[in-house]
């Protein structure tokens, strides 16, 4: 029963004092940052990273953890509020959800929503601990070949399932590939694009990429719409309460849709956006009545917000237990990982059960926290949507300099930083996916490693690839992935 | 040939993975490894060079809403170049001047030129922020953010 010991043993690391500060730390600046319009989880994460300097590792997991399932949770007040989603996974919600408010029934679907998102965040995190450990315990079988392979799927994942243009995706990636590629040679040692600069020897900080890309980027959306006036009344949220009727109706779709949003997490490139546009289409597809989809139906609001936080906990899997993140998002979590000084891996259970399984508690009291808050305090915190962006600007751009100056105390880093900031702001631009680039960016090192000791130990040989089961079927779905969006679109000009 | 906006942006990403070609072929080798640090980024610079001319075969029509992303006015990419170019101002001065001021004129210039007006909130809300950052970094954290000219 030595997991059993280890669960309780996580439940006592997460019942510190201590952690429980931080867990709801975590929660309530990801619900306030994921409520801005703009400023997706992945910005939230990465501006919180700061905080986290100096921590214990478990304690900086427990917050970090804590402010993206929490970003989730809050993007969805600005979508019934607004119809303006903070995050892109909250993106379905405002569906039903927005409808819902304007027939003055704010208050419910904000209670809604709220009550969806604990039962998704609470049945899938039951699921996260049944599951992580029998992927951890897979996972020790990998070995270089099969985690190039394992990251070389995840890189296609995510550039076929992103919107748009499937090459624009694939450039993104390459592009994450080669900023990873400058600074010294993990292996040999040698430089490489540094041009003569010291500053580069190192390579470039994650978190000078994650701030910029999308943080910064991101700011921008604020600038040009901050003269937008929000268009609901503070005083309009109306009552709260949900009748038994309804709660009956909804505890359905809950269950169902935990349970596939926290599949679609567990899966490499997808994530909550995928799950709760999926769940949504299912729900309303499953319906009696579909045609009151998008009117204000409880269901159509029930069913992607349940499934939206239960993809979050299934992105949990692949990263605690492979070391490999799934998508954007889980890829700046393991950089903030990586500045706390815990490598997650198959061995992250057995090493540190603390970290791991103190990090998996704490998710049930995170998502207890966020029912509390956002209950009866939701009136209350979303008068954080008021806050004159003119002032919240500048105040975000500071923050992100002074997040990178405080790694590193060197200028030419923040000059880095304004420059991806740029980059990210171009590609927005020009419809080219940011999330690929760091996700390639955080596995780029990783991944040549282990691309470069499979060759070595197979003598240069790329037979090495498919000869291993393991590695060849993540090949061939990666493969398979990268395809996928060619025949969709061949079937669509076949139909017309 | 190049009237599309996905042309033109093949085009760059094409000179670009040439330059990146010419400088991965520069790698100096290693002695000991046989598997060398020029594998991945020659390989890269091929893949990139491959990928930019399928950008530019496919030339897809962009949807009204891609397009409409562009449609900034003058008078904001103006903006917007001024807070890039406050935000070069502040790195080049953070270490001469030191932190506390410089964030609070960076903090005070830009809101006021987004259009905020109070200058009372301005100066409480900023300055209070600035401090605790400040006492927060140094105190809690341990790392001294720059002093610049002030003595403490």
């Amino acid at each position: 029963m030595e997991v059993l010991d280890n669960i309780i043993n996580g439940f006592a690391v997460a019942l510190s004092f201590k952690n429980m500060l931080f867990v709801f730390i975590g929660v309530l600046s990801g619900t306030v940052i994921g409520m801005l319009p703009g400023l997706g989880p992945i910005s939230a994460i990465a501006i919180m990273i700061p905080l986290s300097y100096g921590m214990e590792p478990a304690s900086a997991l427990i917050l970090m953890a804590g402010v993206y399932y929490g970003a989730i949770f809050g993007g969805s007040t600005s979508s019934i509020l607004l119809n303006a989603p903070g995050v892109a996974g909250t993106v379905a919600t405002s569906f039903d959800g927005y409808p819902l408010a304007r027939q003055g029934k704010a208050g419910k679907a904000l209670a809604i929503a709220a009550i969806s998102s604990f039962g998704g965040g609470t049945i899938s995190v039951f699921a996260l601990m049944l599951v992580a450990p029998m992927m951890a315990s897979f996972a020790t079988q990998f070995g270089s070949t099969e985690y190039f392979a394992l990251m070389f799927l995840g890189l296609s994942a995510i550039s076929s399932l992103s919107e748009g243009s499937t090459i624009k995706a694939l450039i993104s990636a390459v592009l994450g590939l080669m900023i990873a590629s400058v600074g010294r040679d993990l292996l040999t040692g040698t430089a490489r694009f540094t041009f003569g600069s010291v500053n580069l020897l190192d390579g470039i900080d994650f978190l000078v990429i994650a701030l910029g890309l999308f943080a910064l980027a991101e700011v921008t959306n604020l600038v040009l719409s901050r003269n937008k006036k929000n268009n609901s009344k503070e005083s309009e949220v109306g009552s709260l309460r949900v009748t038994k009727q309804e709660a009956k109706e909804i505890s359905g779709p809950i269950a169902r849709h935990s349970v596939l949003g926290f599949i679609i997490g567990v899966l490499p490139g997808a994530g909550a956006t995928i799950s709760s546009f999926l769940s949504y289409i299912t729900e309303k597809r499953i319906s009696k009545n579909p045609e009151t989809f998008g009117k204000g139906n409880i269901k159509g609001l029930a069913a992607p917000e349940a499934s939206n936080n239960a993809a979050t906990s299934g992105a949990f899997v692949p990263l605690l237990t492979l070391g490999i993140p799934g998508s954007g998002t889980t890829a700046v979590l393991l950089g903030a990982l990586l500045v706390a000084g815990v490598t997650p891996g198959p061995l992250l259970m057995q090493e540190e059960p603390n970290v791991f399984w103190g990090v998996i508690a704490s998710m049930y009291f995170g998502n207890i926290f966020l029912l509390i808050l956002n209950l009866p305090l939701i009136p209350l915190i979303a008068k954080i949507l008021y806050i004159p962006k003119k002032l919240l600007i500048s105040l975000v751009i500071v923050f992100c300099l002074i997040g990178v100056y405080g790694i590193s105390f060197n200028t030419f880093d923040l000059y880095l930083l304004l420059g991806f900031g740029i980059l990210g702001y171009v590609m927005r631009l020009l419809s080219f996916p940011a999330a690929p680039l760091i996700l390639a960016f955080i596995l780029g090192g990783m991944m040549e490693t282990s691309f470069r000791q499979a060759l070595t130990i197979s003598k240069g040989d790329y037979l090495t690839f498919v000869q291993s089961p393991i590695s060849a079927v993540l090949i061939a779905l990666s493969v398979l992935s990268l395809l996928l969006p060619l025949l969709r679109s061949k079937m669509k000009k076949s139909q017309k | 040939m190049l009237n599309s906006m996905n042309r033109k942006v093949s085009i760059v990403i094409f000179l670009f993975s040439i330059i990146y070609l010419i400088y991965s072929y520069q790698i100096e080798p290693s002695p000991f490894a046989k598997i060398d640090a020029d594998i991945m980024p020659k390989g890269l610079g091929y893949l990139l060079l491959i990928l930019s001319v399928f950008l530019f075969i496919e030339n897809k029509e962009e949807t009204e809403q891609e397009k409409a992303k562009r449609n900034i006015s003058k008078q904001e990419i103006g903006l917007l170049l001024l807070i890039v170019l406050f935000v070069l101002l502040y790195i080049t001065l953070l270490e001469f001047i030191g932190f506390i001021i410089v964030t609070i004129l960076f903090l005070t210039a830009t809101s006021r030129m987004l259009g905020y007006t109070s200058w009372i909130r301005m100066f409480i809300i900023f300055g209070i922020f600035t401090l605790v950052i400040y006492v927060s970094f140094n105190e809690l954290l341990g790392l001294s953010l720059p002093s610049g000219i002030l003595p403490f």
